[in-house]
């Protein structure tokens, strides 16, 4: 997956991916090496083609979310199939009880740029 | 009449899901949870990570401690001993009577135990009072509470030797787990393959083979009779001349639903306490939910989700207001560090089905579906969770697909669903 080419700092966001990359109702894991944040982030397309990110570990168990599946807002656990609403990081299911980090993410010219630790 | 008041009996994953939807949709009124247990924890983790040690019972909780106030929940410890539907109360083991508008049964089950001789010839010593060590003075285990995962755990020491009665869900997560700890596990089931009705034979077999290849010694018979004595339990398997000692027997073969309390109380129970499509037992005060259930003409799961999703159906009813939709059930199982999901029905009822395998059954990730006609009707894929979701999709929103297409591993599952 593309990396962090014309890492620009927060104030423009990180180049994450290109659009293309991410099918709709799929999600990739971007490193915390180049998010800078303690956990991975997930960049998570929406079946309404709309992009989303979220700290990529599951909060009930070691899951990666960017393998989930996506779709009405929330992302599914591989795991168990705890959901996360997709804008909040708000538990939508069990059983997850703890709500995850959401950060914000822009398109621009069909690059997704990612703001880690920025809300949305 | 609108409800001001319901108590739930008992705090597994299906009565705290009750009063969590009940709250998620706005009821406003007194709502009590009645458990025997510390608090609400969740018991798949009973056999996996908690009895490895990886978990401790406070990170299996259903719910952070202080959700149970900020949710205006009574979280009252105590063992319901008798139900009165008409007068809407329940009485405690204490004497202690609670009464409420609506009465929601959870009380979950209990493991069987094995038509097996037992003989206790001699009890193993009890562990001194204040380690704070529950054990099987017996030798002889079961699995359903923290309490059991806990005196289990507390024999499987690298070297013991343990012997698993059944091979299903359980018994073979339980084998997988004590291979971790060091432990030398018989597993013995008379059905070969088991678990096949669940995930197909060609994948039930794959998986009981990993018994083998993982150091676990898989015996297709049945144990006969089983001797407590000061050395051990001794084993009767049959078809075997010398019986074998173990330090510890699991007893891993299915589970019962807890309906006591119903049936005394004269509610209609058959195979679990019977339920309507709105989960209300053959009285209209009292409902009931997950594995201590079964809803008319259904048979009964025994699974987590199951279990969530009749809470929910619950609360909805008391409400009165619209069911989730419907969906096919589902379950998870892990084993040797594999991550098992199944949905739907493996096999047709009349045997008209077609099996599909999308990728290679024994080189995870893969998937295999039945297919009746154009329509899934079930899936199961190891390490490969959205394959099973996707199928899950096309179950409930009766999908044509092709076997060609869901075989072919470069066609995307999604856009199957898009159709
Ligand atoms: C070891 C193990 C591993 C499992 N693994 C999986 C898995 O991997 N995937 C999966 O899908 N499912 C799994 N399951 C099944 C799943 O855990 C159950 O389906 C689920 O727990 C059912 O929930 P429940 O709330 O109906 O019942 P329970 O979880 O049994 O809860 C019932 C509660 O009621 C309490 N109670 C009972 N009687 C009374 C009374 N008279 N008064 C007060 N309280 C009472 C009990 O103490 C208990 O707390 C597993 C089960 C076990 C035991």
């Amino acid at each position: 997956m593309t990396g962090n080419s014309g890492n620009g700092g927060n104030s423009s966001g990180i180049r994450v991916a290109s659009l293309d990359d991410i099918p709709e109702g799929e999600g990739i894991a971007i490193s915390s090496k180049i998010t800078g944040t303690e956990d991975d982030i997930a960049i998570l397309r929406d079946d309404d083609g709309t992009c989303w990110a979220l700290n990529d570990t599951c909060t009930h168990e070691t899951a990666s979310l960017a393998e989930g599946w996506v779709e009405d807002g929330d992302v599914e656990c591989p795991l168990h199939s705890s959901r996360f609403n997709l804008k909040t990081g708000k538990v939508d299911g069990l059983p997850a009880t703890v709500d995850t980090v959401p950060h914000r993410v822009e398109v621009r010219d069909g690059e997704i740029y990612l703001f880690p630790g920025e809300r949305p | 009449m609108t409800v001001s008041s319901v108590v739930v009996v008992g705090g597994g994953i299906a009565g705290v899901s009750t009063v969590a939807e009940l709250r998620k949709n706005g009821y406003a009124g007194e709502l009590t949870l009645l458990t025997i247990d510390p608090f609400p924890y969740d018991r798949p983790p009973l056999s996996k990570d908690y009895l490895l040690g990886a978990k401790d019972l406070e990170s299996i909780a259903l719910q952070a401690p202080e959700w149970y106030s900020e949710q205006r929940i009574d979280l009252v410890p105590g063992l319901v001993v008798a139900l009165d539907p008409a007068a809407g109360t329940v009485t405690l083991s204490d004497g202690l009577e609670l009464s409420a508008d609506r009465i929601v049964l959870a009380t979950g089950g209990h493991s069987l135990w094995p038509d097996v001789e037992r003989v206790v010839t001699e009890r193993l010593d009890r562990p001194p009072a204040g380690l704070g060590i529950p054990r099987s003075t017996t030798g002889i285990h079961t699995l359903r509470s923290a309490e059991d995962a806990d005196a289990l755990r507390h024999v499987l020491l690298p070297g013991a030797r343990l012997l698993v009665v059944g091979a299903g869900l359980i018994g073979a997560e339980v084998a997988s787990t004590a291979r971790k700890l060091g432990s030398e596990v018989v597993l013995v089931d008379p059905a070969d393959p088991p678990i096949a009705a669940a995930v197909g034979t060609q994948v039930a077999a794959w998986l009981h083979s990993l018994h083998a290849v993982h150091g676990v010694e898989a015996v297709t018979a049945t144990v006969e009779k089983l001797e407590s004595t000061r050395a051990g339990v001794v084993a009767h398997i049959a078809g075997e001349t010398e019986p074998r000692t173990f330090d510890a027997v699991l007893l891993a073969v299915g589970m019962a639903p807890d309906t006591a309390v119903a049936k005394a109380a004269g509610l209609e129970v058959d195979n679990g306490v019977v339920v309507d499509d709105h989960q209300v037992t053959t009285h209209p005060k009292v409902l009931a939910v997950g594995d201590c259930s079964r809803r008319r003409g259904h048979r009964r799961a025994e699974h987590w989700e199951a279990a969530v999703h009749d809470g929910q159906r619950a609360a909805r009813t008391i409400l009165g207001i619209d069911p989730p939709a419907e969906t096919v059930h589902w379950f998870w199982t892990d084993r040797y560090g594999l991550h098992v999901e199944v949905v739907g029905e493996m096999r047709s009822p009349d045997g008209d089905h077609q099996t599909v395998v999308r990728g290679v059954v024994g080189e995870p990730p893969f998937s295999v579906f039945t297919l009746r006609g154009e329509r899934v009707i079930g899936a199961v894929a190891v390490d490969d969770p959205n394959a099973v979701r996707a199928a899950r999709r096309m179950i409930d929103r009766g999908v044509d697909v092709r076997a060609s297409d869901l075989a072919d591993p470069a066609k995307n599952l999604r856009s199957l669903l898009r159709g």
